[in-house]
C-alpha cells in the first residue's frame, strides 16, 4: 500500500462526522426518572418507561433541552425554535420498544461551524496551503502565520436517547459471531445523547482528530458531559470517500462506526484513505459499508454492507408534543454559556501578551488552561513578565508530564501554581539553567518540595560568577591544546565541546550562556 | 329498595353511611353476580381476569375506615364501588393480556395512573374485561379468549373494542367500568348496550399505564348507568399526570351543571350525518326524537356543518395503523409476550412469535402501518392524514362557533350477531360517526335514549363537545336522562317483577 502522503498527491479524501455525547452530568434519563450512572450493577437503573413495558410513556427531560441548546449556542448554531421528536424504528433488543425517540428533519441546533487551527506536523497532512499567503483563503480554508484554520459545517445537533448495552457471550471477544447467547443491560438505555453531524468538509485525518478533540473542549467547558471517550459517553462514526484531485462529485463512502480515541479516529481514517486508494487504483470499486477498526491490527474490516438505505419508518412521536422553544428560554441559556476555549485562548493572548500559538494551544486542554491561569494569579503584579515562561512551562514540562501519566488531574500533583512561579522565577533570574530548571522540576513532583528548598538543598545554584568562570576556562584550555590548535584553525564546531568541558568541571552549575560568551572571547 | 347491583354511586356510599350494608357485602354481592352470570357457556364473558380476592380485601380496607368513623366521601369519592377495567390497563397483581396470545402470560408491572387513581378513591376493583384484540375492533369478537356477549341478546355483539366494559355495566356486574377508545372503542358499545359511555377530550385523563393502540388518538374514560356515575367517575381519574406528558391539568366538576337543563343550550344537528348511507332508520328516529325532547326543553337546535368528516374514516385508518404498528412493535417475544421456542436467530424468532402471537386483525394493522410508514409511501398516506386531522379539527372550532354541543347517532345500527359483519371494512364502518372526534381529540359520550322500533335493542344518541368543555355534553346528557331515564340493567340480568 502507498503511504497516506503518497495518495493525497493524487486523492482528496472528504470526511464528515457523525459524533455521539452523552449528557453524563445530568442526574436523570432522557424520557424517565431513571438515575443516571455508568459502571451501576447492570439493570439497575430501569423502570417501565426505559424497558419499553406495555403502557409506559415518556416525559421529556428539560435539562437535557438546555444542554443541547448549550451546545448548539457554543458551536455557532441557529436554534430551532418548533421542533418535533419522531421514532425511528428497528427490532433489536438493545432499543426495548423496538424505536429510538430521536428528531426528525429538524433538529434543536441546525447549521454550525467551528473554526480549526491547524499547525505543526499535522498541518504537513493537507496539501498546498503553504502556496497561500497569510490571511489569503480557498476552499474553507485560511492561511495562518503557522499553519491554516479550516471552517467546519456543522449540519446538525439533535437530541436522542441511547440505546442499553449487549454483551454476547461464547464468541470470540464479545462479538456476536459464534456467541452462544446475548446479554442486555438497560441501563445505559434512555440516557440523553446528542448527535452533532458535520458537513463533509474534513480533508484530512488531522482535522477529524482536531475537530473531535475541539468539540470535546467546548463540551467539557460548558459541563454538559464527562466527553469519556473510554467509558463511551463521546464516540464518533467517520465517514469517508476519496475523488480525484480536482474533481468535486463524491465518492463512495464507507462509514466507521463507534471510534474511541482520538488516535483511533486518526489512524482508522488515515488507513482507510490508503486502502481505498489501492482499491480504486486497482479498478475495484469501493461499497457503502458500516467497516469496524481494530486498533490492534491496525486495519478496518467490513461490518455490514448496505445494500439498501435502512428504512426506520421515521413517524414523529405521538406521545411527545411539539416542541416550542421560547426566545425567553434561548436568551437564558445563552447567559449560562462559559468562557468558551476560542474565547480563552483570545483573553491569553490580549492580556499576557502571549503568542496566537501558545495562547490556543494553553486552551487545547482545561489542566492547562486552568493550571497557567492559575499560576498566573499566583504571580500577581509579575504576572505579565513570567506569563511566557510560566505558559512555557505549562506547553512543555506539564504536557509531557501529564501526557505522560495517563489519567492524572494535574490540579492535585504537589507542583502548585505557586511552586511553578517560585520555579519560573528562579530560571528568569538566571539563578538555575533551564537543564537545572527540569531536574527542579522533576525533583517538586517527586518530593513535594518548594523549587528554593530543592535548589537549596542539591547545592545547584548557577555559577555566574565570571571570576570562578574565568578560572575554570583558563584550566580547560591549558588541558586541551590540540583542540584549541584545531578551533584556532577554522572548527569553531569545538565551542561545544570547550562548553561541555567548563560544565563538567562545574558540576553542571556554570552559567551556559556566560561560559559560551567568555569562551568565545578568549578563543576569538 | 334496590338491590346493591343496582345502585349508583350515590345510593351506595348513603347506603355504606347509614351502616345499611357493609363495602364487602358490596363486593360480595357485585362477585357472587359475575360468578353466576359471566363465566359458564352461553356467560357474559365479560371478565379475562376475576379478582375477588382483591376486591374483598379493597372492600375490607373501607369498611375499617367506616368503622373508624370516617364517611364514605371522606375516605375517597368512589369509596365501596365496584368497578372492572378493560385489559388493557395495567394492574399491579393483574394480567394485562389486550385480550391476545401475545400477552396471554404478562404479568402487569405496575399500575396505570387511572386505574390508581380509581383505587385511591376507595374503588374495588373486580377484574379485568375483555376486549377487542389490542383494542382492534368494533364487536369484541376479535379477542384471543372469545367474544364478549351483548347481555340485552347473548346471540349479539356488545360492540367493540371496549366490549366487555359495555357489557359488565350493562349485566349489573359493575357500578362502573373503565373503556378506552381511539375510534369509538367506547361509544359504539356504549350504544349496543345501552349504557352512558364518555370518551373525553384528549388528554382530560391520563394514558400512562393503558397499552397503546394509536397514541394520538386514544383516550379512557367510564362506562355508568347513570349519567351522574360517570360524571363522577370522570372527576376522579381525570387531571395532569407527571407521567404522561399529553395530559392536562384539568380539574373541572363533571357533575356541576348536570341540573341546570338545557335551556338555552345550542344543539349543533349535522344534516349531512342524518342523511349517511348505512343509518337506519330507527337510529335516525331516536336522534331527531332525542334533538325534539331537547327543543322543548328550551335548547335551540343549530344546523352545523363538518364538511371534512367524511374524510376522516380515511385519515383515522392511516394514523391508527401508523401508530399501532410502532407502539406494537416493542411485542418481540425478548423479554415477556408470546414467544415461539426453537428458533436460533433472532429475525426467525421475532416473525414466528409475532405471526402466532397476533390475531388477523391485529396483523393486519401492524402490516397496514408497516407499510403506511415506508419511504416512498409515507408521504402520499401519513402526511394527508395530518393534514386531514388539521381540517377537521378546523371544522369543530368553527361548528362550534354556533353550538355548544353536538347531537349526532353514536353508532350507525344497534347491536349486530356474532359472525353477521366478517368483512373488515364494513367492521370498520361501525365506527362512522365517532372516528372524527378522536381525529380531532375531543370530547363525545353516548347516552342511551331507549330501544329502537325495529330490532327491540338499545340505541345511544353521542353528544360531543368543544375540547375541554366536557362539562357542556354531560349537562345536555343529563337532560336527556330526565327523559329516557337512567340506563337500566338489560332485562335478562335485572330484578324480575316481584322479586
Amino acid at each position: 500500500m502507498k503511504t497516506m502522503e503518497e495518495v493525497l498527491q493524487d486523492w482528496e479524501a472528504v470526511i464528515g462526522l457523525e459524533i455521539h455525547c452523552e449528557l453524563t452530568k445530568l442526574q436523570t434519563k432522557m424520557f424517565c426518572g431513571c438515575k443516571l450512572e455508568f459502571g451501576a450493577e447492570p439493570n439497575t437503573h430501569t423502570c417501565p418507561v426505559c424497558l419499553g413495558m406495555p403502557g409506559a410513556l415518556p416525559v421529556p427531560n428539560k435539562g437535557a433541552i438546555e444542554n443541547i441548546v448549550l451546545a448548539g449556542l457554543a458551536t455557532n448554531c441557529d436554534i430551532e425554535k418548533h421542533t418535533m421528536f419522531y421514532r425511528k424504528g428497528y427490532m433489536y433488543p438493545d432499543m426495548a420498544k423496538n424505536f429510538q425517540t430521536t428528531q426528525g428533519p429538524k433538529a434543536f441546533c441546525m447549521r454550525g461551524w467551528l473554526d480549526l487551527n491547524v499547525d505543526g506536523r499535522g498541518a504537513q497532512e493537507r496539501l498546498f496551503w503553504q502556496d497561500l499567503a497569510e490571511g489569503e483563503t480557498a476552499e474553507n480554508i485560511t492561511r495562518t502565520a503557522d499553519g491554516y484554520v479550516a471552517h467546519v459545517g456543522i449540519t446538525r445537533i439533535h437530541m436522542e436517547e441511547d440505546a442499553g448495552k449487549m454483551v454476547h457471550i461464547g464468541g470470540g471477544e464479545g462479538r456476536i459471531t459464534g456467541a452462544t447467547h446475548s446479554l442486555v443491560d438497560y441501563n445505559r438505555a434512555g440516557t440523553p445523547l446528542m448527535e452533532l453531524v458535520t458537513e463533509p468538509d474534513l480533508r484530512t485525518p488531522e482535522e477529524a482528530r482536531l475537530f473531535m478533540q475541539k468539540l470535546r473542549q467546548i463540551f467539557l467547558t460548558l459541563g454538559i458531559s464527562d466527553c469519556s471517550m473510554e467509558e463511551g459517553s463521546l464516540r464518533a462514526d467517520g465517514n469517508i470517500s476519496l475523488r480525484r484531485r480536482g474533481t468535486t462529485e463524491f465518492g463512495t463512502k464507507t462509514e466507521m462506526k463507534n471510534i474511541n480515541s482520538f488516535k483511533a479516529l486518526h489512524d482508522a481514517l488515515a488507513y482507510e484513505i490508503c486502502r481505498q486508494a489501492e482499491v480504486l487504483e486497482e479498478g475495484g470499486q469501493i461499497y457503502q459499508e458500516t467497516r469496524h477498526w481494530d486498533p490492534s491490527k491496525k486495519h478496518t474490516v467490513v461490518m455490514r454492507v448496505k445494500e439498501t438505505a435502512d428504512d426506520y419508518r421515521m413517524f414523529p412521536d405521538p406521545d411527545l408534543a411539539p416542541y416550542d422553544l421560547s426566545d425567553e428560554f434561548i436568551e437564558r441559556v445563552r447567559g449560562m454559556l462559559p468562557e468558551l476555549p476560542d474565547q480563552k485562548a483570545a483573553r491569553f493572548a490580549a492580556d499576557y501578551g502571549l503568542s496566537a500559538y501558545d495562547a490556543r494551544h494553553l486552551v487545547d486542554h482545561r489542566f492547562s488552561a486552568d493550571f497557567f491561569e492559575a499560576a498566573c494569579a499566583a504571580a500577581g503584579d509579575r504576572a505579565g513578565e513570567l506569563a511566557k515562561p510560566l505558559a512555557n512551562l505549562t506547553l512543555n514540562d506539564i504536557t509531557a508530564y501529564v501526557n505522560a501519566n495517563e489519567g492524572i488531574d494535574f490540579a492535585t500533583t504537589p507542583l502548585t501554581p505557586e511552586r511553578a512561579v517560585q520555579l519560573v522565577s528562579l530560571l528568569a533570574a538566571d539563578e538555575i539553567s533551564s537543564k537545572q530548571a527540569k531536574e527542579v522540576f522533576a525533583a517538586v513532583l517527586e518530593e513535594d518540595k518548594d523549587p528554593h528548598a530543592i535548589v537549596e538543598e542539591r547545592g545547584m545554584k548557577q555559577v555566574s560568577d565570571t571570576g570562578a568562570i574565568e578560572a575554570v576556562i583558563n584550566e580547560v584550555l591549558a588541558a586541551n591544546p590540540d583542540k584549541v590548535e584545531q578551533y584556532k584553525g577554522g572548527k569553531t564546531g569545538l565551542i561545544g565541546f570547550f562548553v561541555g568541558q567548563c560544565m563538567k568541571a562545574m558540576k553542571g552549575q556554570g552559567n551556559p550562556k556566560l561560559i559560551n560568551e567568555m569562551l568565545a572571547k578568549k578563543l576569538g | 329498595m334496590s338491590e346493591l347491583f343496582e345502585m349508583g354511586i350515590r345510593e351506595i356510599q348513603a347506603g355504606l353511611a347509614a351502616k345499611e350494608f357493609s363495602a364487602v357485602e358490596v363486593a360480595q354481592a357485585a362477585t357472587d353476580r359475575i360468578e353466576a352470570n359471566d363465566f359458564q357457556d352461553g356467560g357474559v364473558n365479560a371478565f379475562l381476569e376475576f379478582t375477588p380476592e382483591m376486591a374483598r380485601e379493597a372492600a375490607a380496607r373501607i369498611d375499617e375506615q367506616l368503622a373508624a368513623g370516617k364517611t364514605p366521601s371522606e375516605i375517597g369519592p368512589l369509596a365501596g364501588i365496584p368497578m372492572a377495567y378493560k385489559d388493557n390497563m395495567n394492574l399491579l397483581g393483574t394480567r394485562t393480556t389486550c385480550a391476545s396470545r401475545m400477552l396471554e402470560n404478562y404479568e402487569s408491572a405496575y399500575t396505570a395512573t387511572c386505574v390508581q387513581r380509581t383505587l385511591d378513591a376507595g374503588a374495588i376493583p373486580l377484574g379485568k374485561l375483555n376486549m377487542d384484540e389490542f383494542a382492534f375492533g368494533s364487536s369484541t369478537e376479535t379477542s384471543a379468549f372469545g367474544p364478549t356477549r351483548n347481555p340485552w341478546d347473548l346471540e349479539r355483539v356488545p360492540g367493540g373494542s371496549s366490549g366487555g366494559s359495555a357489557a359488565a355495566v350493562a349485566a349489573g356486574f359493575a357500578t362502573v367500568t373503565l373503556g378506552s377508545d381511539t375510534g369509538g372503542s367506547i361509544r359504539q358499545p356504549g350504544s349496543f348496550t345501552g349504557t352512558v359511555a364518555v370518551k373525553p377530550t384528549y388528554g382530560v385523563v391520563s394514558r400512562y399505564g393503558i397499552v397503546a393502540f394509536g397514541s394520538s388518538l386514544d383516550q379512557v374514560g367510564p362506562f355508568a348507568r347513570s349519567v351522574e356515575d360517570a360524571a363522577l367517575a370522570l372527576n376522579a381519574i381525570s387531571g395532569h399526570d407527571a407521567l404522561d406528558c399529553t395530559s392536562q391539568p384539568v380539574d373541572t366538576d363533571f357533575t356541576a351543571n348536570l341540573a341546570e337543563g338545557v335551556k338555552g343550550m345550542r344543539i349543533g344537528i349535522v344534516p349531512a350525518f342524518m342523511q349517511a348511507q348505512g343509518l337506519t332508520p330507527e337510529v335516525k328516529d331516536k336522534v331527531a326524537e332525542a334533538a325534539e325532547h331537547m327543543r322543548t326543553m328550551g335548547a335551540e337546535l343549530v344546523e352545523v356543518d363538518l364538511p371534512n368528516a367524511q374524510a376522516a374514516m380515511s385519515a383515522y385508518y392511516v394514523l391508527g395503523p401508523c401508530e399501532a404498528f410502532s407502539n406494537l412493535s416493542r411485542f418481540d417475544s425478548v423479554r415477556y409476550g408470546y414467544c415461539e421456542p426453537g428458533h436460533k436467530d433472532l429475525g426467525g424468532q421475532y416473525e414466528a412469535s409475532r405471526a402466532k402471537g397476533f390475531g388477523p386483525e391485529a396483523r393486519r394493522r401492524i402490516m397496514l402501518g408497516s407499510y403506511l410508514l415506508s419511504a416512498g409511501v409515507y408521504d402520499t398516506y401519513y402526511y394527508p392524514a395530518q393534514q386531514v386531522r388539521t381540517l377537521i379539527t378546523q371544522d369543530y372550532t368553527r361548528a362550534y362557533e354556533k353550538c355548544d354541543v353536538i347531537l349526532l347517532p353514536s353508532s350507525p345500527r344497534t347491536a349486530f350477531k356474532f359472525g353477521e359483519i366478517s368483512d373488515p371494512m364494513s367492521m370498520y364502518l361501525s365506527d362512522m360517526f365517532t372516528v372524527s372526534l378522536n381525529i380531532a381529540g375531543n370530547g363525545g359520550m353516548s347516552v342511551p335514549v331507549g330501544l329502537g322500533v325495529d330490532t327491540n335493542l338499545p340505541i345511544g344518541v353521542q353528544l360531543q363537545s368543544p375540547q375541554f368543555k366536557d362539562e357542556n355534553m354531560f349537562r345536555a346528557a343529563a337532560a336527556l336522562e330526565q327523559v329516557y331515564g337512567k340506563a337500566p340493567i338489560a332485562p335478562a340480568f335485572a330484578r324480575k317483577a316481584g322479586e
